[in-house]
């Protein structure tokens, strides 16, 4: 077992790979009395066409497949609901599917390892019938609905519509009433035995915990399985250009939102310092002590700040900058103007610098905070701590180097939901 | 002020929250939330919003939040400063007093001039409350549930929306506000609670708080359900219930609603989406402070009477004691977990001890937690005899 410490959070994370390919991660918390584990798999909603390794076979699924398959893992063959079962036992229990990744979790401050008999059976179990595949269609069917009606929701796919052309980033992770109409019982198998293979698995547990002692207890709750090669992913071509440059829907909202996104086709940049400059880059120029913002907030074009992250996995990589304001196309023009044409300074990168240091420590509060940034993480082949050591190496040259070559204006693009006029 | 220290040596950060309380009436419900908005534009230190955001980010990005609510029959004022513990800083820094410095400055020593506010913040801030206040219409689920509340309590100051209205917005200026504030401090109480590791010596000068009466809920459910409609352009249908549980004892209230809507294990759940395969979501949770449970779930517009229906079968489900061993078990399971993380959080461990505080109850985690223990399958059932179904209200769309 691997053993990695940080002495400036007063962390250590144990990483145990198995001999069926399995990672296993431990962030031990000795004063907490809630326990948290989540179990994921590198399976999102833009892994929609693949090979499967045991046949060669190429497969193509529907949109939303992965969304689905979460749904269904939690019946089982015998009749019990398992996310029924883990809430009985006082776990608060959940799953969720993002464009990269499916995740299984639970956390509480008691009964953890009946908890990890029934989570391990049931991601372990899979039973898909016709007829329990046919139900699960109306509630699905609701949850795309609610989204329908989220007009942030509907910004953001309009973005990602603005900024990819093939992507299946652009895809609603839940696929749309259509796509999902086309997934049976056999789409939902082929999926399950090609991606929820050990080999393409992490778990993640923080809590008052002795490592080796739990990861034992993992292992005794693993089925055999046999080795599978790699799993061959099949995505559209990379594409280096945005698809179109803006997106206008009418939705009733009083206050128009707004949302800008930049792509990010730089190449051999390490993630974790990219992530940092440009999280300095966007608090510095226009986070909510930067003079373009306290101008829009003046002006009255902003009520609060803007909301900004990046967003990356092998397959896309993209900067989304949200807010709301009366004239969308006026703070557009600013931002991009901004981001061209001003630089950082040296102060305001050693306060951001400072400012990310202390969020980043004080994301290590709770345990479920904890193991979510190690499993999502993981998934995109970081180590969570590495963060730290970054922000020693970072200069402020490297940072106006990010800028310059990411913050160009033809790869922005601006999603706007209004009123109708 | 009344200072309540809350020590815990499982995080990495420092929370404090100062909180200012008064009862809630229509003459001060829209002062108080600009009142908030208008504190954390300047002191008179930091004159400026740029100002405080980089001394914020000084403090290693210390995270500050300000906002108002509604808390039974009173609204609080509510400011937090988040700061990491000082054993993390590269300096040596101590962090926590200076953080309890800039949260003091902000709300006690607000920008002052000509015997007001800064006027042009003032405007500013009545512009964008006004904003705030025509746009909670963005927010569906929310605005269906606060609406349901509020044509329940139509003849109380608790259906004032928390931010106020834009008529009473129009007649406040940075004069009569500036005495507004004055004359607030005067009259209500003022709490800070300081959560962390290392919390002995920290300093903080006296200022003075009041205690205020309490204020009893006197809401008498009508003989029949009211019934709401109101439509906007939405797909899919919001519906609400409102329930009116009267004064019946807290912890049986909970296991109530716990059992009818609390979690995947609940009645709702498992009737409205599971069997029926109505909705998304579907459950209920119990605004213990106004002895009202509202019942909430998302559905396609036609199949309102279908799901009112199902609903209606599970109250009286209840009422007939028809409440399996396993529901009532994991319920109370549910319930006590939910009690037992309350002390992994910061922020909930303020606001239970705050609302307990407050509304003169006094429990600490481990005695909440024996008053749900001690409840009985009976102590439900008794309590369901008095539980009335008070509004039943639908947001769907304008086809209809």
């Amino acid at each position: 077992m691997q053993k990695i410490q940080n002495d400036k959070i007063k962390e250590s994370v144990y990483i145990e790979t198995l001999d069926n390919g399995m990672k296993i991660m431990v962030i031990p918390k000795p004063n907490t009395d809630k326990k948290y584990i989540i179990w994921g798999t590198k399976f999102g909603s833009i892994d929609n066409h693949f090979i499967e390794p045991k046949t060669g076979k190429e497969i193509k699924v529907p949109d939303g497949v992965a969304h689905y398959l979460e749904h269904k893992m939690f019946e089982q063959e015998n009749g019990v609901d398992s996310l029924y079962k883990l809430m009985s036992l006082g776990l608060d229990a959940n799953a969720y599917t993002t464009n990269d990744h499916t995740a299984y979790l639970f956390g509480g401050t008691k009964n953890f390892y009946e908890g990890l008999d029934e989570l391990m059976n049931y991601v372990q179990h899979p039973y898909f019938t016709d007829q329990n595949v046919e139900k699960e269609r109306g509630i699905i069917g609701q949850e795309i609905g609610r989204y329908d009606d989220e007009p942030a929701w509907k910004l953001y796919t309009n973005l990602m519509d603005c900024l990819y052309a093939n992507n299946p980033v652009k895809q609603d992770i839940a696929g749309t009433v259509e796509s999902i109409s086309h997934i049976t019982k056999e789409t939902l198998y082929d999926c399950y035995n090609t991606f929820y293979h050990p080999s393409n698995m992490t778990m993640c547990i923080s809590g008052n915990f002795e490592p080796e002692k739990i990861v034992e207890e993992v292992k005794k709750r693993l089925l055999p399985k046999e080795k599978i090669g790699e799993i061959k992913r099949i995505y559209p071509e990379k594409e280096y250009t945005i698809n179109k440059k803006i997106n206008e829907q009418n939705m009733e909202v009083n206050i128009p939102l707004l949302m800008i996104g930049y792509r990010d086709i730089l190449e051999n940049e390490d993630n974790i310092m990219k992530q940092i400059a440009i999280e300095i880059i966007l608090n510095s120029l226009i986070g909510k002590s930067s003079k373009l913002y306290q101008k829009l907030y003046t002006e009255g074009l902003l009520m609060g700040p803007l909301e900004f992250y990046d967003e990356f996995a092998d397959e896309y990589s993209h900067v989304v900058i949200g807010g709301q304001s009366e004239n969308p196309e006026r703070i557009n023009e600013e931002i991009v103007k901004v981001l061209k044409t001003e630089k950082v300074t040296a102060e305001d990168f050693e306060r951001n610098k400072k400012a990310l240091y202390g969020e980043y420590i004080s994301e290590y509060d709770d345990v479920e905070t904890i193991g979510r940034n190690f499993l999502q993480d993981s998934m995109k082949g970081i180590n969570c701590l590495d963060y730290i050591d970054a922000f020693n190496k970072i200069t402020l040259d490297y940072v106006n180097k990010i800028q310059e070559n990411l913050f160009k204006e033809e790869m922005s693009a601006l999603s706007i939901v209004r009123k109708e006029k | 002020m009344q200072i309540t220290k809350l020590q815990s040596n499982k995080f990495k950060t420092n929370l404090v929250a100062l909180f200012i309380t008064v009862p809630l009436t229509k003459e001060n419900c829209t002062k108080n939330a600009l009142l908030t908005s208008v504190l954390r534009r300047g002191t008179n230190n930091l004159k400026t919003q740029e100002e405080i955001s980089k001394r914020l980010e000084e403090l290693y990005g210390a995270g500050f939040n300000c906002g108002v609510d509604k808390l039974g029959n009173y609204h609080v004022l509510k400011f937090y400063l988040e700061t990491l513990e000082n054993t993390y800083t590269l300096n040596n820094e101590n962090l926590l007093q200076e953080g309890i410095n800039l949260l003091l400055d902000i709300v006690f020593n607000p920008l002052v001039e000509n015997n007001g506010f800064n006027k042009v913040y003032v405007e500013q801030e009545k512009l964008n409350l006004q904003k705030l206040i025509e746009s909670r219409k963005d927010n569906k689920a929310l605005y269906a549930k606060e609406r349901c509340l509020e044509s329940m309590f139509a003849d109380e100051s608790y259906s004032l929306y928390k931010y106020g209205s834009v008529e009473d917005l129009v007649n406040i200026n940075e004069t009569n506000l500036y005495a507004y504030y004055k004359e607030l401090l005067k009259n209500c109480k003022i709490d800070l609670y300081v959560t962390g590791n290392n919390i002995d010596n920290i300093k903080v000068p006296e200022i003075s708080s009041k205690n205020l009466p309490q204020i009893e809920n006197l809401h008498v459910a009508p003989e029949k359900p009211s019934i709401v409609n109101e439509s906007q352009d939405v797909t899919q249908g919001k519906l609400i219930i409102g329930l009116d549980v009267g004064n019946s004892d807290k912890a049986v209230v909970s296991m109530y609603n716990t059992i009818l809507g609390g979690g995947a294990n609940s009645k709702l759940f498992q009737n409205v989406r599971e069997k029926a395969s109505l909705a998304y979501s579907a459950g209920s949770s119990y605004i213990r402070r106004k002895n009202v449970i509202l019942i909430q779930t998302g559905i396609e517009i036609e199949n309102y009477d279908k799901a009112v229906k199902i609903i209606e079968e599970q109250l009286q489900d209840i009422k007939n004691g028809k409440i399996s061993d396993e529901e009532f078990n994991s319920a109370k399971q549910l319930i006590i977990s939910s009690i037992e993380l309350i002390e992994e959080s910061k922020e909930d461990m303020i606001t239970f001890y705050f609302d307990q505080n407050l509304f003169e109850e006094n429990l600490n985690v481990t005695e909440y937690k024996e008053m749900i223990k001690n409840v009985t399958k009976e102590d439900v059932i008794k309590v369901a005899q008095k539980v009335k179904e008070d509004t039943i209200y639908f947001l769907t769309n304008k086809a209809k």
